[in-house]
C-alpha cells in the first residue's frame, strides 16, 4: 500500500487554475487508472480528470466551488502497487501535512486553540479554524497557519477553500458603501470565476480596441431558396443545415479579399499579422456563459463538413466538453443573434482578432423594387473592426462582399 | 402623530445609550458612518443601566459600605481608633450623582467628538428599514435607517404583589437612591445583585434579610464558589432565607413562605431583585420577520446581525446580561454591518459579582468541563497562604484553576477573595491565550500582591507547589 498524490496537471496551455465542478468518486471509493475522476472547469471548458491510477481515492483536494491551482494537490489515491508510488513517492510527513486531523488541533477542549487576534483574522478570511490543523504546542493555530491555510497550501477536504479575495490580508475596514436594497433582501455575492471572469476579462481587455462598426442588409431570398434545396438532403444524412455554413463561407471568401480584416496588430512591436489560416469562431452561449469554438481552416471546408462541424461542437459546448484546441486560435469570429430573433447587435471584436462580424434574424420588410414596394426577407448583417488597422473602406468592402455572396449565394460556388 | 409620516433618513442608527449602544456608535462613527443613537431618556440616558443606575453607583455603594465597615472591624485590628457612626445617605447620594455626573459626561464628550446625534423617543420599527422614534412630546418622528443595532438592554423583572412603588417596594435602581438608610430591609432574590446591594446596606447598618426561592446564593455559580459567602453572610448578620418564597408586604411585615413553614420578617423596605428581563418586546420585530425565543432574546448571527441590516447586542441576546458583553458585541456588530467579516467568540465572558468576599468567574468549572465531556484538572491555591491577602486582613477564599488534563491548558479561572474582581482579568487572558498551567508558573507575578496566587494555583498544578508543603507530596 501507498499513497499516489495527484496534482492538478495543466490541462491546457497557459491555464493557472481549475474550480471542482463534481467529485465522480465517492471518498473512499475504489477507482481505476484514467477512469472518470473527478469534473474541473477551467476558465475554457469543463475537464473530466482521469484517475492518474489504480486504487481509492483518500483525500479530494477540495470540495465543489473550490478554486485549485495548478500543481497542487487535487487528490490523494491509495494504491495496492509499490511499483507505481516510486513513480512519485507521497512523503508520509507531507501527506499527515496535507490531510489533518481537525481532531487534533483541541482534543481537550471544546475550543480551537488560538489567540482571540487569530480567531479573528481566520474569520475575516472566512477560514474555518476547526479545519486547520495547528502547529503549536498542543495543536495551536498560530496566524502564519491561517496566513498558510488562506494561501492554500494545506487545502484539505475539510478546509473550506479560501476564495480569491480571502488569498491577500483583508484591507482595513471601509465606511460601508450606500447599499440601495432595502433591509431584509439579501444581495448575494458570488466570487467572480471560471468561464465568467475569462468573458470578463475579455471584454475588459476589448476595450482597448478603438472599434468602428457597419450595419447593412440583404435581401435574403436567394440564401432561403440555397438553404431550402440543401437542407432535405443533408437532413437524410442526419446533418441540420442552419444558414451558419453560408455565413461561414461568406465571410472567409470576404477575409480573403480584405486580409487585413482576417489579421493581428502587434502594437508592441510594431508589427502586423497577416493571418493565412481562417479559423472562425462561433459565439455560442451556454449555461455557464458564451464561449467560442473554432472552426479551424474553414475556407478548406465545404458548406455540408462545416455544418457536420457545428453541429458537434454545438454538442459539445452545451456540455461545456469543447477540447481546448477547438477553442483556441480562432482568426474571425461571427456571432449569430440573428438565432435569438435580435435584428442588430453590437459586436464586440475579441482581441486579438481584429474584426467580428455579426448576423441578424431574417425578417419580412417591405422595399421598394424598381420603385415599387414589395416585400423581402431581409437579413441584417453587421460588422466591427479594429480602426487601428483597418478603415471604413476596408470595413465597407468586407460586408459589401458578404451581403453580395449571400444576396446571390450561388457565387459562393464560384470562389469556394 | 402630528409631524405625519414623512421620515427622514440617517445612516446608522443606534437604539439603547448604554455600554451596548454608544460603543456600538462611537465604533461606527470610527469607521465613518453618520451615527444617529436613540435612547429613551436622550442625552441623560447615555452609559445605560449600567453606568447610571447600576454598576458604577452600586460599586460607590460598597466601597463605602467596605470603608464604613473595615473601620469599625477590621480597624481595631491595625490597632486604628476608628469606628462607624453611621451614614449620611443624602451626603452619598450627592457624590454618587456627581462621580455619575462625570463618567457620562465623558461619553457624551467622546459621541458629541464623534458626530454622533443623540434623539430622545422609544425607537420601534415600522418597516424593515426605517423605524418610528415616539418622542417625549407625544410626536412621532419616523427614521429610514440604512443600519440599526438594537441594545435596549434589560429591565428588572416584575415580582406580583410586589409592585415597585418608590416607597417601601424598591427595585435595585430605588435601592441605590436611598435618602435614608432603612433600619431592616428585606431582599428577595438572592442573585449578584441582591447580594451586592443587601451586603452593602448590612455592613452600613440596616438589618438585611435575603429571600432566595432557590437552594441558596448566586444560583448561577458553583457552589463551591458560593459557599464562602453564604458563611460571610452570617458573619455580617444577614439573615439568608433559602428555598423561600415572599407570599405578601404589608406595614413594614414581609410574609415568607420556607421549608419550615410561613414567616414574618420586619422590613422597612423591600427590594425586588429577582433578574431582569429583555427589553425586546416592543420593538416591532414582526416588521423585520424576526421573533424573539421564549425568553425575549433574539437569534443573533455570529456577527450579531439578525437581518442583513439589523444587529443585536447586549442583554436582549443570548448569554449572560453583562455590559462587557454588550460592549464587545458592540464593536463586532458596528464592524459587521460595515461590511467586515467579523464574529462574536471569546472563549471566556467573565463574571464578576462585587459581595463580600468578591467572586467572578471565567471559563469553564468542572462540572461544565465533565458534562461536556472534557477531562480536566484542578489547581486551587487557598488565600489564606497569601501574604498580601494576610495584610488586608482577609483569609475566606481561593483561587482556583480548571485546566485540560493532559495538555494542562487554562480552561477556567474561579476567584473568591478580595479584588476577584480585578484578578479575574488575567484568567480571562490565559483562557483566550490558550496559556498552559506551565505558562502561568513561568510568568513572574509581582510580590506581594493577590495575582500570586496564579503563580502558586499553577505552580500546584504542575505538581511543584512552593508554598504549600503538604500537597507537594502528592
Amino acid at each position: 500500500m501507498s499513497n499516489y498524490q495527484f496534482n492538478l496537471p495543466d490541462i491546457g496551455e497557459g491555464l493557472g487554475e481549475g474550480e471542482i465542478v463534481r467529485w465522480l468518486i465517492e471518498p473512499g471509493g475504489a477507482v481505476t487508472a484514467d477512469q472518470a475522476m473527478v469534473e474541473v472547469e477551467t476558465d475554457k471548458a469543463l475537464v473530466e480528470i482521469p484517475a492518474p491510477v489504480t486504487g481509492t481515492l483518500k483525500t479530494m483536494g477540495g470540495i465543489v466551488g473550490d478554486v485549485i491551482a495548478v500543481g497542487t494537490l487535487l487528490a490523494v489515491i491509495e494504491t495496492d502497487s509499490e511499483a507505481i508510488s516510486a513513480g512519485r513517492p507521497e512523503p508520509t510527513a507531507e501527506l499527515v501535512k496535507t490531510t489533518p486531523s481537525p481532531a487534533a488541533a483541541s482534543p481537550q477542549s471544546d475550543r480551537v486553540l488560538a489567540a482571540p487576534a487569530t480567531r479573528k483574522y481566520a474569520v475575516e478570511l472566512g477560514l474555518d479554524l476547526t479545519a486547520i490543523q495547528g502547529s503549536g504546542p498542543h495543536g495551536r493555530i498560530t496566524r502564519e497557519d491561517v496566513e498558510q491555510a488562506a494561501g492554500g497550501d494545506s487545502a484539505s477536504p475539510e478546509a473550506p477553500a479560501p476564495n480569491a479575495e480571502a488569498a491577500t490580508p483583508p484591507k482595513e475596514i471601509q465606511p460601508a458603501t450606500p447599499r440601495a436594497a432595502p433591509s431584509g433582501r439579501v444581495d448575494e455575492v458570488v466570487t467572480l470565476r471560471g468561464l465568467r471572469k475569462t468573458i470578463a476579462e475579455n471584454m475588459t481587455a476589448s476595450l482597448q480596441v478603438p472599434t468602428i462598426i457597419d450595419w447593412h442588409h440583404c435581401d435574403a431570398t436567394e440564401l432561403i431558396a440555397a438553404r431550402d434545396s440543401l437542407k432535405e438532403e443533408f437532413a437524410t444524412q442526419g446533418v441540420k443545415l442552419t444558414y451558419l455554413p453560408f455565413f461561414i463561407k461568406a465571410c472567409v471568401l470576404a477575409l480573403q479579399k480584405v486580409p487585413s480584416m482576417n489579421a493581428v496588430l502587434d502594437m508592441d512591436k510594431g508589427e502586423i499579422i497577416y493571418r493565412k489560416h481562417f479559423n472562425i469562431g462561433i459565439a455560442t452561449a451556454t449555461e455557464s456563459g458564451l464561449i467560442v469554438p473554432v472552426i479551424h481552416d474553414a475556407d478548406l471546408k465545404s458548406i455540408f463538413d462545416l455544418a457536420i462541424e457545428i453541429n458537434e461542437l454545438a454538442e459539445l459546448s452545451r456540455s461545456r466538453k469543447v477540447p481546448r484546441d477547438r477553442l483556441t486560435e480562432g482568426t474571425f469570429t461571427i456571432t449569430n443573434f440573428g438565432s435569438y430573433g435580435s435584428r442588430m447587435g453590437t459586436p464586440i471584436i475579441r482581441p486579438p482578432e481584429v474584426a467580428i462580424g455579426g448576423f441578424g434574424s431574417i425578417h419580412d420588410e417591405v422595399i421598394p423594387i424598381k420603385g415599387e414596394p414589395a416585400v423581402r426577407p431581409i437579413l441584417p448583417v453587421c460588422a466591427a473592426t479594429d480602426h487601428r488597422l483597418n478603415d471604413g473602406e476596408h470595413l465597407w468592402t468586407f460586408i459589401r462582399t458578404v451581403t453580395d455572396l449571400l444576396e446571390k449565394p450561388t457565387r459562393i460556388l464560384g470562389y469556394a | 402623530m402630528v409631524i405625519g409620516q414623512i421620515a427622514t433618513s440617517t445612516d446608522f442608527l443606534v437604539a439603547g445609550g448604554g455600554p451596548g449602544g454608544y460603543v456600538a456608535a462611537l465604533r461606527a462613527a470610527q469607521l465613518g458612518r453618520n451615527v444617529t443613537l436613540v435612547d429613551r431618556d436622550g442625552l441623560n440616558g447615555v452609559g445605560g443601566v449600567c453606568l447610571r443606575v447600576g454598576c458604577i453607583p452600586s460599586k460607590g455603594l460598597i466601597e463605602a459600605a467596605e470603608l464604613a465597615y473595615r473601620s469599625a472591624t477590621d480597624g481595631a485590628a491595625y490597632g486604628l481608633k476608628t469606628k462607624y457612626d453611621g451614614i449620611d445617605m443624602a451626603a452619598f447620594q450627592v457624590w454618587k450623582s456627581q462621580l455619575v455626573g462625570g463618567l457620562t459626561d465623558g461619553i457624551r464628550g467622546l459621541l458629541d467628538k464623534a458626530g454622533v446625534r443623540v434623539v430622545e423617543g422609544n425607537l420601534s420599527l415600522s418597516r424593515p428599514d426605517e423605524a418610528v422614534i415616539s418622542m417625549p412630546d407625544g410626536q412621532a418622528q419616523f427614521l429610514k435607517f440604512r443600519d440599526l443595532v438594537l441594545a435596549t438592554g434589560s429591565r428588572p423583572i416584575d415580582l406580583p404583589g410586589f409592585e415597585v412603588n418608590g416607597d417601601d417596594i424598591l427595585d435595585s435602581t430605588g435601592a441605590l437612591c436611598l435618602e435614608q438608610l432603612p433600619e431592616s430591609l428585606a431582599i428577595i432574590g438572592g442573585g449578584y445583585i441582591g447580594l451586592e446591594i443587601g451586603i452593602a446596606l448590612a455592613k452600613l447598618g440596616s438589618t438585611v434579610t435575603i429571600v432566595e426561592a432557590l437552594e441558596g446564593i448566586l444560583p448561577t455559580m458553583d457552589r463551591r464558589t458560593a459557599k464562602p459567602v453564604e458563611q460571610r453572610l452570617g458573619e455580617l448578620g444577614v439573615v439568608l432565607h433559602a428555598k423561600s418564597k415572599a407570599i405578601a408586604f404589608e406595614e413594614g411585615k414581609l410574609t415568607i413562605e420556607t421549608t419550615d413553614g410561613t414567616k414574618q420578617i420586619a422590613a422597612n423596605k423591600v427590594i425586588v431583585a429577582i433578574g431582569r428581563k429583555p427589553n425586546s418586546d416592543d420593538l416591532g420585530l414582526d416588521l423585520a420577520r424576526v421573533s424573539t425565543d421564549n425568553y425575549g432574546l433574539l437569534p443573533v448571527a455570529a456577527d450579531r446581525r439578525i437581518t442583513d441590516h439589523i444587529a443585536a447586542i447586549g442583554d436582549i441576546t443570548p448569554g449572560p446580561a453583562l455590559a462587557h458583553k454588550a460592549s464587545a458585541e458592540a464593536i463586532v456588530a458596528a464592524e459587521a454591518l460595515c461590511g467586515a467579516k467579523v464574529a462574536f467568540q471569546p472563549a471566556a465572558i467573565p463574571a464578576v459579582v462585587f459581595s463580600d468576599p468578591e467572586v467572578a468567574s471565567a471559563g469553564l468549572s468542572t462540572a461544565e468541563a465533565d458534562a461536556k465531556g472534557i477531562k480536566t484538572t484542578t489547581a486551587n491555591f487557598p488565600l489564606n497562604a497569601s501574604g498580601r491577602a494576610k495584610t488586608l486582613n482577609a483569609a475566606t477564599g481561593f483561587l482556583q484553576i480548571v485546566a485540560a488534563a493532559d495538555s494542562q491548558i487554562v480552561l477556567g479561572v474561579h476567584i473568591v477573595g478580595p479584588h476577584a474582581s480585578d484578578l479575574i482579568g488575567e484568567g480571562v487572558l490565559a483562557i483566550e491565550m490558550g496559556a498552559t498551567l506551565e505558562d502561568l508558573a513561568l510568568s513572574i507575578h509581582p510580590h506581594p500582591t493577590l495575582s500570586e496566587q496564579y503563580l502558586e494555583a499553577a505552580h500546584v498544578g504542575i505538581g511543584q507547589p512552593i508554598h504549600l508543603a503538604l500537597l507537594g507530596k502528592k
